[in-house]
């Protein structure tokens, strides 16, 4: 009997639409996720697409999104008797209750198991599409889709299975275990939340995870490319602990539904009975009203009540199905645990403020209001003939008009709710993060009103497919179709505006700029397929089925006459207006503007590299100075340059020729002059100018270049559009409209994917450590030390802001004009500014600090002032003169995401910084440490610049590192800065797994952001903590002292790993020097028992167990064990290092003691009893595992 | 008047609905009776403008029901075989949303007529229950109810009474006769019993034709004298079958009573019958079969 339920079961949910469906979308997911070149899963770089990582990966994240469909059939099982009343006739049989619910149960789990196949099968298939790059696929191993499935996929289902079956038992009905599914989410979700940050929690929540994804990470987080590729979830430890613990969980929900299911219906209760009753006697005392004749209709005169009537009754259905509750409630569940959960840097979150939530919504909620358009399309059109009201209905004389359009306001109407219901639940978010700001005009014009538009052309092309299909499910697929169409489209850049339905133009938002940048445009082509849709929308009424037995080869027949009506009429007033804004937009996009796809762009770049990139080692002549008059005019978009450059030959040698190029390309040349010059060659296509001297320009020889640019934004651009030269808060450096000497590699195609498509060298990499040639070269662009001298114009309102001291400001009539003088050099790399800005200003030991943001943006203001002033007095007694008499930070639009430190000048994104919200003291305060950091580059990148070769940046960017980390400490204390230091060393351990090429030790770093950063960070810290911070500052001071404001040869890493080995002491110290900075070198430390007892003198002697390794790595992440030798910190405390409250008062001993391979017992004598013990509590070293450094003392 | 003039339906799949229909429906009740798939509902479909026949003309009055359907709309009422309900709303507000629907403009207007047209059929004590939870004969009043708004001219009810328990039929009929003077009311039934009692005029359909046409008791008179009546076994009912023509069987209390259609006494236990429309209807019914049968063979 089991078996035949079981069989019948899974026959018939396999006939169930749904199933297909599924499998459908399942796999066309996956199967885009793993074909498409643009689309990464899992960390990317090394890892292999099909890697049993990558396979891993996708199978937890969809097993997660499965549940809704494991529901769908579960429930199903205990719904559909009694929906379909099949109910009774079945369970008045001989079958018994095990074999009837565990049956079906069996054969729906059986079921969705079957379903999640699609994924597995998609990743295979996708694996082996010709058009994905072979280098990230490795071989496709059967074992590794089966370890996938079966241990972390397959409990997983079972898991959803059995407990939404348990939530169907006890509800009856589909909408009720729907809900079970969002509660189940949500607090899934607050889960994932609030465990996510916590390192302490990691190993609880792998246990408590239920779809075993934490465990997985636990497990696999510091693996490397090399291991992720080939490595499988491990059938043992915590992960098999989970399984284990969520089957027993599985297997006790079933039981629970298997003793909650009841045969026979329950009655109403006495309660109910007489609750009814009352109700009923309530409603009887109501007299009616009666009329002896009925009467009579007005036909004429119900235009504006049939369309009221039946677009609220539409609204209605909608609102109060069930589906449409859980979809909102998802979608906000989606973007609240989003707002309130997202940090900006380092856990700390960000105010909340409204062009910032604002995208986040479009993140995360926006992909439900596309759902529900494309959804309830069909649910709309199709209600009545499911209904079967339609008989009625349409023998009443409603106009035929006032069936599509009151369905296609409804559309509208849904969508307006539900985005104003994200804006609601938005503004409840920032209520309690305490932000109450409510910038309602900005929810309204930045977000409601245009994602309405977008949505409702969704939605009434929805209406039209549905109108066209014979029904209700060819309906939905073609949707889904033109989703998935869309989306492939728009991979491939074939996305113009004009002939992609629902595409629109990008509209960066900033509170400094508003929707400036392409907000005129973007509206233009909204108007574009709004009209498009009411086209639809006429068309969907032409083509309206009324009545019975209507196909749409009759409809068709009908348009002749049709056309010559109102509505025809109408069309045709639409098709004109729709062509003349096409005709418009196409004006703007394609004319007034060049459109270029990626893929045109990167064969731009190709093209370029293999004309130029020959060029690049000709030496030129080095600039001396530059004399700038800039004009912006904000209200036009356009921007005014002209200049004198000076240059020298300090080459050694004759030049030739002099190459000139203009690197951003919508910059327009007017004229660039070079006396005793002839230019040879002008590509006007890629902006490449050769001149060649008459006579050859002799060593030392001076010349002088002048040259005129204009960059002008004109109309709108389908994309592209220009997002530093703005209407408030222009941001230009001197790259986006000055000439450049010489080739350089700036810009060209990095990934080798395209490089190989393009038949490039599969990489460009730096000059090595050893290549002499190279310290000829400067490595950030191809800057040399100038004098500048700057004038620059904007309009009365706004503050122009350049390198340099500010020698005049003056404002004649409508325009504000400041000249800036360097009174040192400066690096020929620098910004020029122009907004409307609040000024907060400060002096100190003849600095001018000051910072210059928008107004409503004050909320650090004071702290990034502060951190300018501690960080400078840091700096100015460690490492020597600061050059300039200013120290500036300006805020620019958040269009992007960094900050940068120009001359004297540390240019901020709004989005970073300044709406940090350091209000809980708990959090990091990184607003401190970037501006540290910023300022740490004014002396090691603006006083020294190393060369373009392997480790260049070591002398850069770790040393900004180094610097800011001295500055925090000078703040915050030796021991706070552990939390710091292990968001550092966990970044750094995270990154290695993705490296696409191979990493590299310290020295020889290739501009690799997670080794010269995150490692550099740790290494520094260490380096200073073993050799001295006094010690290692005189050397640092020294090495400025050497190469400050120096040309050829430049400084390179030997310089500072030479200086660092002059430091050192001893044997171990000289190793530790060559350990971090010249290899790749990995710990492990932990302590695996501690123990104290009292001894007979009151003393407490605590027996530390200790094993510590030692491994090198090479490129791609293979570690050899290596012998360690070395004095490490060895500490007592009595509160756990690394929580927010842990001080020097905890700490009870700490002491360098040295260290072999292998294990060791560490005594240590007390005054008082310790509570935890550890080896390099504070994280000093580059440690595999950072956690198991400390434990509590067993007395 | 409603009048039409050979309505031919063919269904796309090639199914011939409705076969040269010419009828004249004066004002009053008009009994279409036939059996199961004999075309009513097509018919019934078609002067309800949700369907266009393949040939033939329609007229309500001055209309042209095809060509211009929108008018005949505006004074029609139409109770389906079959309709179903929407989920989540009660009687109340489907009735009025149906008033809106039928072009009743004012509030005040739309409360009269739903208030009086739910205490008419009974349904006030539960109008504001869902829909969805009324039984099969609450439904069929809901129906009715709507039918009715706006006093309409034309009223088609397409099997009314089916699944109905015989008070709520008698009291659906009572309804019905209410109405009926001055409107042409086309009650489309397989229930001979619903048209004998009502209607002053009658048609049989049957195999998308019309067979019969006339008032009841005109028909019945053109029986009068021709129907005999027997009580006997079931074993024998075989071969009486192959004896006489008969036109109907009954069990009544256990027995089987064949009635025969014979212009002269076939004596043998036959007794003379009063001829009713039951009688009426089945003799059509047989002759036609046996039509068939013989074309057939």
């Amino acid at each position: 009997m089991f078996a035949s339920v079981f069989a019948f079961e899974l026959r018939y949910q396999a006939r169930n639409p749904v199933f297909w469906v599924v499998f459908t979308l399942f796999f066309l997911l996956t199967f885009g996720a793993v074909s498409s070149p643009n689309i990464q899963i899992g960390d990317g770089g090394n890892v292999n697409a099909n890697s049993p990582a990558a396979i891993a990966e996708m199978m937890i994240i969809l097993t997660i999104f499965f549940m809704f469909v494991t529901t769908a059939f579960v429930a199903n099982v205990i719904v559909r008797d009694d929906e379909s009343g099949f109910g009774p006739m079945v369970r008045s049989t001989r079958v018994s209750k095990f074999d009837y619910l565990i049956g079906r149960f069996a054969g729906a789990f059986a079921i969705s198991a079957v379903a999640f196949l699609a994924v597995p099968l998609a990743i295979w298939i996708g694996s082996l599409m010709p058009w994905v790059d072979p280098e990230t696929l490795g071989p496709n191993r059967l074992v590794y889709y089966a370890n996938a499935y079966f241990l972390l996929a397959l409990p997983g289902i079972f898991l959803t299975s059995s407990l939404f079956f348990a939530v169907a038992t006890i509800t009856r009905t589909m909408m009720g275990s729907y809900i079970g599914v969002v509660i189940f989410l949500v607090l899934y979700l607050i889960f994932g939340a609030l465990t996510e940050f916590d390192p302490n929690l990691m190993t609880f929540s792998a246990y408590a995870e239920p779809f075993g994804g934490a465990a997985y990470e636990l497990l696999t987080r510091y693996w490397t490319a090399s291991e992720s590729n080939t490595q499988m979830a491990p059938f043992d430890g915590i992960l098999l602990v989970n399984r284990l613990i969520w089957l027993g969980v599985s297997l006790l929900a079933l039981a629970f539904a298997y003793s909650r299911y009841q045969f026979a219906e329950k009655g109403l209760s006495a309660r109910q009975v007489k609750k009814q009753e009352r109700a009923a006697e309530k409603l009887a005392r109501q007299v009616p009203l009666l009329t002896d004749t009925l009467p009579a209709a007005t036909p004429d005169k119900a235009a504006w009540v049939r369309l009221v009537a039946r677009c609220k009754f539409e609204m209605t259905q909608v609102f109060r199905s069930p589906a449409f509750f859980i979809l909102v409630l998802i979608g906000l569940f989606n973007s609240v645990a989003a707002l309130f959960f997202v940090s900006e840097l380092y856990g700390t979150p960000a105010y909340p403020m409204t062009f910032y939530v604002i995208s986040i919504l479009q993140g995360s909620f926006t992909i439900f209001p596309v759902i529900i358009a494309i959804f309830y399309g069909g649910e709309l059109v199709w209600r009545d003939r499911e209904r079967k009201m339609h008989e009625l209905i349409d023998s009443t004389s409603i106009p035929n008009w006032a069936f599509m359009v009151p369905k296609a306001l409804a559309v509208v109407g849904v969508l307006l709710a539900t985005l104003l219901i994200s804006v609601v639940a938005a503004m409840l978010v920032q209520t309690l993060r305490g932000y109450t700001d409510f910038e309602l005009d900005k929810f309204l014009t930045w977000y409601v009103l245009p994602l309405t538009v977008e949505f409702a052309s969704l939605g009434i092309l929805s209406v039209f497919v549905q109108a066209l299909s014979p029904n209700k499910y060819v309906g939905w697929a073609l949707m889904m179709l033109y989703l998935v169409a869309t989306i492939t489209f728009s991979i491939i850049d074939w996305n113009h505006p004009l002939y992609l339905f629902g595409q629109g133009i990008n509209v960066p938002l900033s509170d400094l700029n508003g929707t400036a940048v392409s907000g005129a445009g973007a509206w233009w082509v909204r108007l574009y397929w709004g009209i498009f849709s009411i086209m639809l929308a006429i068309g969907a009424h032409w083509l309206w089925r009324r009545g019975t037995g209507v196909t749409i080869r009759s409809s068709l027949g009908l348009l002749p006459s049709r056309l010559r009506s109102a509505s025809g009429g109408l069309m045709l007033a639409c098709l004109a207006a729709f062509v003349a804004t096409g005709v418009y937009i196409y004006r703007n996009t394609n004319v007034l503007n060049e459109y270029v796809t990626g893929d045109s762009r990167e064969q731009q770049l190709a093209d370029y590299e293999k004309q130029y990139l020959q060029y690049e080692n000709i030496k030129q002549p080095s600039m001396t100075a530059i004399t700038l008059k800039l004009d912006v005019y904000p209200e036009l978009r356009r921007f005014e340059a002209s200049g004198e450059i000076e240059m020298v030959n300090d080459t050694g040698a004759p030049v030739e020729e002099l190459h000139v190029r203009f690197e951003d390309e919508v910059v327009q040349v007017k004229s660039v002059e070079l006396p005793g010059a002839t230019l040879e060659r002008n590509d006007e296509a890629f902006k490449y100018r050769i001149y060649r001297f008459e006579t050859p320009l002799q060593p030392n020889e001076r010349r002088t270049l002048t040259f005129e640019t204009v960059r002008e934004q004109v109309g709108f651009r389908a994309r592209g559009n220009d997002t530093r030269l703005v209407h408030n808060g222009t941001f230009l450096n001197n790259i986006e409209y000055a000439p450049q000497f010489g080739m350089s590699r700036n810009g060209l195609l990095q990934d080798r994917a395209p490089r190989r498509k393009y038949d490039l060298p599969a990489e460009l990499r730096m000059a090595k450590l050893e290549d002499e040639s190279a310290r000829q070269q400067k490595y950030v662009g191809d800057a040399a030390w100038v004098m500048s001298d700057i004038t620059v114009s904007t309009s009365a309102d706004q503050e122009p802001l350049a390198p340099g001291s500010r020698v005049s400001d003056e404002t004649v009539g409508d325009r504000r004009v400041t000249r800036f003088v360097s009174e040192s050099p400066i690096l020929a790399f620098f910004s020029v500014q122009s907004a409307d800005y609040a000024v907060e200003a400060r002096e100190k030991d003849g600095v001018d600090f000051e910072v210059y943001y928008y107004d409503k943006h004050n909320f650090n203001v004071d702290v990034m002032l502060d951190a300018a002033i501690a960080s400078l007095d840091y700096f100015k007694a460690n490492f020597g003169p600061y050059q300039f008499d200013y120290a500036r930070i300006l805020e620019f639009p958040g269009y992007a995401r960094f900050a940068q430190a120009f001359a004297g000048t540390v240019p901020y994104s709004e989005r970073l910084g300044f709406i940090a919200d350091l209000t809980d003291l708990v959090v990091i305060d990184y607003v401190t440490y970037v501006t540290a950091h910023e300022f740490g580059h004014q002396y090691w990148a603006h006083q020294l610049i190393s060369s373009n070769q392997q480790g260049g940046t070591l002398l850069v960017e770790t040393m900004a590192q180094y610097s800011a980390l001295m500055v925090m400490q000078s703040i915050y204390g030796e021991d706070k800065i552990r939390r710091f230091l292990k968001y550092e060393l966990d970044r750094y351990l995270n990154a290695r797994g993705s490296e696409a090429i191979e990493e590299l030790p310290l020295n020889r770093v290739e501009n690799q952001g997670y080794i010269h950063y995150r490692k550099g960070a740790v290494v520094m810290y260490l380096l200073q903590d073993r050799l001295g911070e006094d010690r290692v500052n005189a050397m640092l001071a020294d090495l400025l002292d050497r190469y400050r404001f120096k040309s050829q040869p430049y400084a390179s890493s030997i310089d500072l790993v030479d200086g660092f080995k002059s430091l050192a002491r001893d044997d171990s110290e000289r190793e530790l020097v060559t350990d971090l900075l010249e290899k790749i070198t990995v710990y492990d430390l932990k302590v695996t028992d501690a123990a104290v007892r009292k001894t007979d003198d009151g003393q407490w002697e605590t027996t530390i167990t200790i094993a510590a390794e030692k491994f090198y790595a090479d490129g791609e992440g293979r570690e050899t064990t290596a012998p360690l030798a070395d004095d490490i910190d060895i500490g007592l405390f009595s509160a756990r290092p690394g929580l927010s409250r842990f001080g020097t008062d905890d700490v009870i001993e700490m002491r360098r003691r040295p260290i072999t391979s292998g294990e060791q017992e560490i005594v240590v004598l007390t005054a008082e009893p310790p509570t935890y013990a550890g080896i390099d509590p504070y994280n000093k070293y580059v440690d595999r595992n950072s956690d198991d450094n400390i434990k509590t003392v067993d007395f | 008047m409603l009048q039409l003039t050979g309505v031919t339906h063919v269904y796309p799949n090639g199914t011939q609905a409705l076969t040269d229909v010419t009828l004249t429906i004066p004002k009053g009740m008009f009994g279409l009776l036939g059996p199961n798939g004999a075309g009513k509902s097509t018919l019934m479909r078609t002067i309800a403008t949700l369907q266009t026949p393949t040939q033939g003309q329609i007229t309500f009055g001055d209309i042209d029901v095809l060509k211009q359907p929108e008018l005949l709309r505006e004074r029609l009422g139409y109770l389906p075989q079959d309709f179903g309900v929407y989920p989540r709303v009660n009687a109340y507000d489907m009735l009025d949303h149906m008033a809106v629907l039928k072009g009743i403009a004012s509030k005040v207007d739309r409360k009269a007529t739903v208030e009086t047209l739910l205490n008419q059929v009974n349904l006030w004590d539960v109008r504001k229950k869902a829909i969805a939870g009324f039984s099969g004969g609450m439904r069929q009043r809901f129906g009715v109810a709507q039918a009715l708004i706006g006093n309409p001219e034309l009223i088609i009810v397409d099997e009314p009474t089916a699944g109905l328990d015989p008070e709520e039929r008698n009291r659906f009929l009572n309804l019905l006769a209410e109405i009926g003077e001055n409107v042409v009311i086309i009650l489309s039934t397989h229930i001979v019993d619903d048209v004998a009692d009502l209607c002053p005029r009658m048609a049989v359909l049957a195999q998308g034709r019309l067979q019969l046409e006339g008032a009841p008791h005109e028909l019945i008179d053109q029986t009068r004298g021709r129907i005999w009546s027997k009580t006997i076994s079931r074993e024998a009912l075989a071969d009486h079958r192959e004896r006489f023509d008969v036109i109907s069987t009954r069990l009544i209390a256990g027995s089987t009573i064949i009635n025969v259609l014979s212009d002269n006494d076939p004596g043998d236990g036959f007794a003379a019958a009063s001829g009713g429309l039951e009688d009426v209807y089945f003799s059509t019914l047989a002759n036609l079969r046996r039509d068939i049968d013989q074309t057939a063979a």
